[in-house]
């Protein structure tokens, strides 16, 4: 009887051991394999992939063209000054275009958000704001504005003490009023629906109306844009 | 008695062991897919990489071209002083706007989903970096007057959008994953205080997440890869 159990003690030792030894390749086995990297991608994932490289390698294309042309017209022009101011003038609209330092009209998207003034606590808060103009920007956005306040690159939405919102440094109040240019549809959507943020804020008992426009102004920022912490190349 | 005790253990042993095998056997499953790579897939991974390929060289290019062109602007518009002041203007819009590579001091900030192991809290969510966590710190930077800002060599530009996409973030609709490396350029000191007591860096160390802040005179930003278009909208003049 006792030779007997000291065998089995013996056997369950050694099992135990395999097991634990099986059981710790595995897992090491586990965390080494990386689902992001390409080996270890599915055939839709890599078609996926496929497909998102060639766009931007025909967008890439595009651009390319644009540039050899842009500096084709230049050297053609270089000695009219006429023809060169011109050109000049069309590169130098585009880029206040997009900056935000001209007046830009086109389809897109009216919000108005009238706070709900029965409960103090759910208050519009910066991040409120912060989010739709992302959701907007995800939907292709163009050009935003709150309150004719323009959305720059670099505009920054806080709340001060709690009480009202600063945008570019200006105090807006309610109601606010969010324009939008792109797509009309796109805008809309994002921020419709189960999880969009409009839908979010009518929950909790603010007036959200969104209108559709074929005519959308927004305004262009009026402050100066300077730069102080940028350095000039080295090579200009 | 010692019989009862014995089966006990055997029971024990067996439903480890049971346990053991099926895993096993998912795994197995599982790397048997990833071994036995179709034709098809190895087809469609080298296309994906020649693409990828072709990408990056034609993205080379047209940053060389940009580098031309400014030069041809240069050389056109140097006989002509309201031409000059355009042309500056024109090269400081690029900046602004993300279409050039800019240079400065700043800070860099990085931010990092947690290491607690993930048994050991109750909410999976409290541990990670979220797209509203990176949304507000560069919303703060912006605050903080940053000129140029780029989270893992991504521009933030006028269509910068960043969202959630399952495990990782999309800004610019690129996959972003964790460590988020965050540059700005600005005034160092000022960047800085986004360190502060209350900021929105404390409130994610409150959560374990890995969060470090380093000022620096000589910070890089790359300029943004894709292409800024504007469809809808048109340049009106102004009303005043």
């Amino acid at each position: 009887m006792k030779k007997g159990k000291i065998t089995m003690i013996f056997t369950v030792a050694i099992a135990f051991f395999a097991l634990a030894c099986v059981m710790s390749m595995q897992f090491k086995l586990v965390n080494e394999t990386d689902i992001t990297s390409i080996e270890n991608l599915r055939e839709e994932e890599l078609q996926e992939q496929l497909a998102s490289w060639k766009q931007k390698y025909e967008e890439a294309q595009n651009q390319y063209k644009e540039v050899k042309d842009k500096i084709q017209e230049y050297a053609d022009k270089k000695t009219s000054d006429i023809e060169t101011s011109a050109l000049v003038k069309t590169e130098l609209e585009e880029a206040n275009l997009l900056l935000g330092k001209t007046d830009v009209e086109g389809e897109g998207i009216e919000i108005v958000i009238n706070e709900n003034k029965d409960d103090d606590f759910v208050r519009i808060k910066d991040s409120d704001l912060l989010s739709i103009v992302n959701s907007l920007k995800y939907a292709g956005a163009e050009a935003i504005s709150i309150n004719e306040e323009r959305i720059l690159p670099m505009t920054d939405i806080v709340d001060i003490q709690y009480s009202f919102i600063k945008i570019n440094g200006q105090r807006i109040l309610a109601p606010y009023v969010i324009k939008a240019i792109g797509n009309k549809s796109h805008l809309e959507s994002s921020l419709l629906g189960n999880g969009g943020y409009a839908e979010r804020l009518k929950n909790i008992g603010h007036q959200v109306t969104i209108t559709q426009k074929d005519n959308v102004l927004v305004k262009k920022y009026n402050g100066d844009i300077t730069t102080k912490y940028i350095q000039e190349d080295e090579n200009n | 008695m010692n019989k009862t005790k014995i089966s006990i253990v055997l029971g024990l042993m067996c439903v480890a062991l049971t346990f053991g095998i099926c895993l096993q056997i998912r795994t197995v499953e599982n790397s048997n897919v990833k071994v036995a790579q179709t034709y098809e897939e190895n087809n469609l991974r080298a296309e994906v990489l020649k693409y990828k390929e072709k990408y990056d060289n034609i993205y080379q290019n047209i940053t060389q071209e940009e580098k031309k062109l400014e030069e041809e602007r240069k050389k056109a518009t140097q006989n002509n002083s309201v031409l000059e002041e355009q042309e500056a203007q024109i090269n400081n819009a690029n900046k602004l706007i993300g279409l050039a590579e800019v240079k400065g001091p700043g800070v860099i900030v990085t931010l990092q989903d947690s290491k607690k192991s993930s048994d050991k809290v109750l909410n999976l969510n409290d541990i990670i970096v979220h797209d509203g966590d990176v949304l507000s710190v560069i919303n703060e930077l912006k605050n903080a007057g940053a000129e140029a800002i780029s989270i893992n060599d991504q521009r933030i530009v006028s269509t910068t959008a960043i969202s959630c996409d399952g495990n990782v973030i999309s800004i610019n609709k690129e996959k972003v994953g964790s460590p988020f490396v965050i540059k700005a350029i600005g005034l160092p000191e000022s960047l800085a205080a986004l360190d502060r007591p209350g900021g929105y860096l404390e409130y994610l160390k409150k959560y374990d997440i890995g969060v470090s802040l380093e000022k620096s005179n000589d910070i890089t930003i790359p300029k943004y890869s894709g292409k800024l278009e504007i469809k809808y909208g048109h340049t009106v003049e102004s009303q005043e």
